[in-house]
């Protein structure tokens, strides 16, 4: 079973941020299925880097979108955004500093998949409202 | 020949951009607003015209009568205004060839940057055309000898079926109706200069076209000061029935009317125009073929748009998504535009050496110094180095001698600007343990060769601008000098005391440095 299901309450609304969120969504379940696999051939920071670089990618866009539009609650999402990737960072670093041992692959996946769930039905359903 | 001419340039700005440096500090270095500055001198006589016009009489027998009742009778007003009027014009025109001089000593007038040379060259009649019909104004001797002259040189034109000359024979035959139509010209042709100017600078983006304030009222006051002491005056009433002889020309508009006289009216025409031409033509006398513009990879751009927002040639748009993928716009880069600066691949979001589960493309990249080939280099250099000090510099072109640079035992990659450089490199070298610090290296503050690399790159440190460097990374392991090639000791010094710093500092720590939070980061030594 996939650790987070695509809903469409997810949907906010913007073809463009649902797709994103889609496969997000995709990658951070591939992430956990192969982590879970003890003779996993790619690693952790692997996985870790990309699931970076595209959530920051992501988050450009949407703040993109949310500057176009004046959106009132900016700088909190914002905030929001940086926090999740200084968070990722940290555990990249924790992890390849040699931390590996302690680094739980299902506990960091579940963390992943709750802050989703909770980014989607916070912030993006009040950015959908407002740019709708 | 075009080369050592702008070696010789770039020693002779160097020199006097190094002494206003050390006066000024180089953010308010006048040279480096040169553009800028001829817009607000622009500005100066705009506004100053509007207040003369409210006094001047157009008509050959008012006109020198209400340009005396200013300059005396109303002196602390009118005649200021007046002094303002032809002081900062005479400005303008220094500004101008200045700002021509320095662009071609730095090489930016070929490429792609041949619009705004061309622009900027037909720009200079419309500048000379606009002040020599103000002199005309004035009706004074010197007006006279303008008008004389400027008839002669224009009648050797077959543009005119009789003598514009004619009209100047005495003072009978210069009516007022022609009067008039210098006063039209002297407005119509600098408004015509004010919509070349907007067009000289389409192709830029974010141009600036005001100097920073300091150097705006600096410019002010000296301006005024030298107006209250040395006022301009007129030289006389005009008299058609005598001949002018002795006239002190103002050298900065008239320097070729003299010659008109000595040589023939047709020769100046020939240096006037064949210089035009030659000036025109500069930007292909070689041409010069920049290095490969940016491109896009349509499968790692979602149309962030960040590439579009820093680009400082707008060759970076957005356009409508062509791949099918529901995403509203992506990146469309034109050649013709781009200079390959690398500040769009800089400020993509997918330009991370972090990535390592897909192939490293960026959403925007160069073919010149492509993100996985940086990210190769880091390794490469950073290899070499050992110690509890070592340092990489990522270096502009234009901020120094990598050979020197590496002789101080730093490692060194060069960049076609640093705001080439996406700031999660600092972070993965500093946190992978690559290298103890990080320095960036590019040309004076406010003086960046690509415009805008140096601002992006201060900004994006500061957590001002995205993608922000993340707060986590130390920033007593980050260090800027923006100080250009010139100053080698200096330089040198510098990096001997970072070096010194981060011995101090001790090796980063294993086990990954404490969140810190971005937003609130804060950037240390940005300015030089």
């Amino acid at each position: 079973m996939s650790l987070i299901e695509w809903d469409e309450k997810f949907s906010v609304g913007v073809a463009a941020v649902d797709h994103e969120h889609r496969e997000l969504i995709g990658l951070v379940n591939e992430t956990y299925e192969r982590l879970k696999r003890p003779s996993a051939s790619v690693t952790v920071p692997d996985f870790l880097g990309e699931i970076h670089a595209r959530i920051a990618a992501h988050f450009a866009l949407e703040e993109t979108l949310m500057r176009a539009k004046n959106y009132a609650q900016f700088a909190e999402h914002k905030a929001d955004h940086e926090r999740l990737l200084d968070e990722i960072r940290d555990i990249m670093d924790d992890y390849e500093d040699g931390d590996s041992e302690a680094f739980d692959e299902r506990q960091f996946a579940l963390r992943l998949g709750t802050w989703f769930t909770g980014h989607f039905a916070t912030h993006d359903a009040r950015l959908h409202r407002q740019l709708d | 020949m075009i080369e050592s001419l702008q070696r010789a340039g770039r020693r002779g700005f160097a020199f006097v951009e190094n002494a206003f440096d050390a006066a000024f500090g180089p953010r308010i270095n006048p040279f480096y607003h040169l553009g800028a500055l001829a817009f607000f001198f622009f500005w100066i006589v705009a506004a100053s015209g509007i207040y003369l016009f409210i006094f001047f009489e157009t008509s050959i027998a008012g006109a020198y009568g209400s340009v005396e009742y200013l300059t005396h009778t109303q002196w602390y007003l009118g005649g200021v205004t007046r002094s303002l009027h032809r002081y900062a014009s005479d400005a303008m025109v220094v500004a101008t060839l200045l700002h021509l001089a320095r662009e071609f000593a730095l090489d930016r007038y070929r490429g792609v940057r041949w619009y705004a040379w061309i622009t900027g060259v037909m720009l200079l009649w419309f500048l000379y055309a606009s002040g020599i019909s103000g002199y005309w104004l004035v009706w004074d001797r010197l007006a006279q000898y303008i008008a004389v002259v400027t008839a002669e040189w224009f009648d050797w034109l077959p543009l005119f079926g009789e003598s514009i000359a004619r009209n100047f024979l005495d003072s009978a035959t210069v009516s007022d109706r022609f009067f008039s139509l210098m006063f039209f010209i002297h407005i119509g042709v600098p408004l015509f200069l004010l919509l070349g100017m907007w067009i000289h600078i389409q192709r830029i983006s974010r141009a600036r076209t005001n100097p920073p304030r300091a150097i705006l009222l600096g410019t002010l006051a000296a301006l005024t000061l030298l107006s209250l002491a040395y006022p301009a005056l007129s030289q006389g009433p005009a008299d058609l029935d005598t001949v002018v002889s002795v006239v002190r020309p103002d050298w900065f508009y008239l320097m070729l009317y003299p010659l008109i006289d000595a040589w023939s009216p047709g020769a100046v025409w020939l240096v006037a125009g064949g210089g035009t031409l030659l000036l025109m033509l500069l930007p292909w006398l070689p041409p010069r073929r920049e290095a490969d513009a940016a491109v896009v990879s349509l499968a790692n751009c979602n149309g962030c748009g960040r590439c579009f927002a820093d680009c400082p040639y707008s060759a970076v748009i957005l356009r409508p998504r062509t791949d099918g993928l529901p995403y509203a716009s992506e990146a469309v880069v034109d050649p013709d535009l781009c200079t390959a600066c690398g500040i769009c691949a800089g400020a993509c979001p997918t330009a991370t050496p972090f990535r390592r589960a897909t192939e490293l493309v960026a959403g925007i990249d160069m073919p010149r110094l492509p993100v996985r080939e940086l990210r190769d280099r880091t390794l490469e250099v950073t290899a070499r180095l050992s110690g509890t000090d070592r340092v990489l510099a990522y270096v502009c072109h234009c901020g120094g001698d990598p050979a020197a640079l590496e002789a101080a035992g730093i490692g060194v990659i060069m960049l076609p600007c640093v705001g080439a450089l996406p700031p999660s490199f600092i972070d993965f070298a500093i946190s992978r343990h690559h290298a103890d610090g990080i320095l960036l290296i590019g040309g004076a503050a406010g003086d960046c060769y690509q415009r805008l690399g140096i601002d992006w790159t201060e900004q994006r440190l500061a957590g001002r601008r995205d993608p922000w460097l993340r707060g986590r990374v130390p920033r007593e392991r980050v260090a800027a000098i923006w100080a250009g090639p010139r100053d080698g000791a200096e330089l040198a010094r510098r990096i001997a005391a970072f070096r010194a710093r981060l011995r101090e500092l001790g090796p980063v720590l294993p086990g990954g440095t404490p969140s810190g939070s971005t937003a609130g980061g804060e950037v240390r030594d940005v300015s030089y």
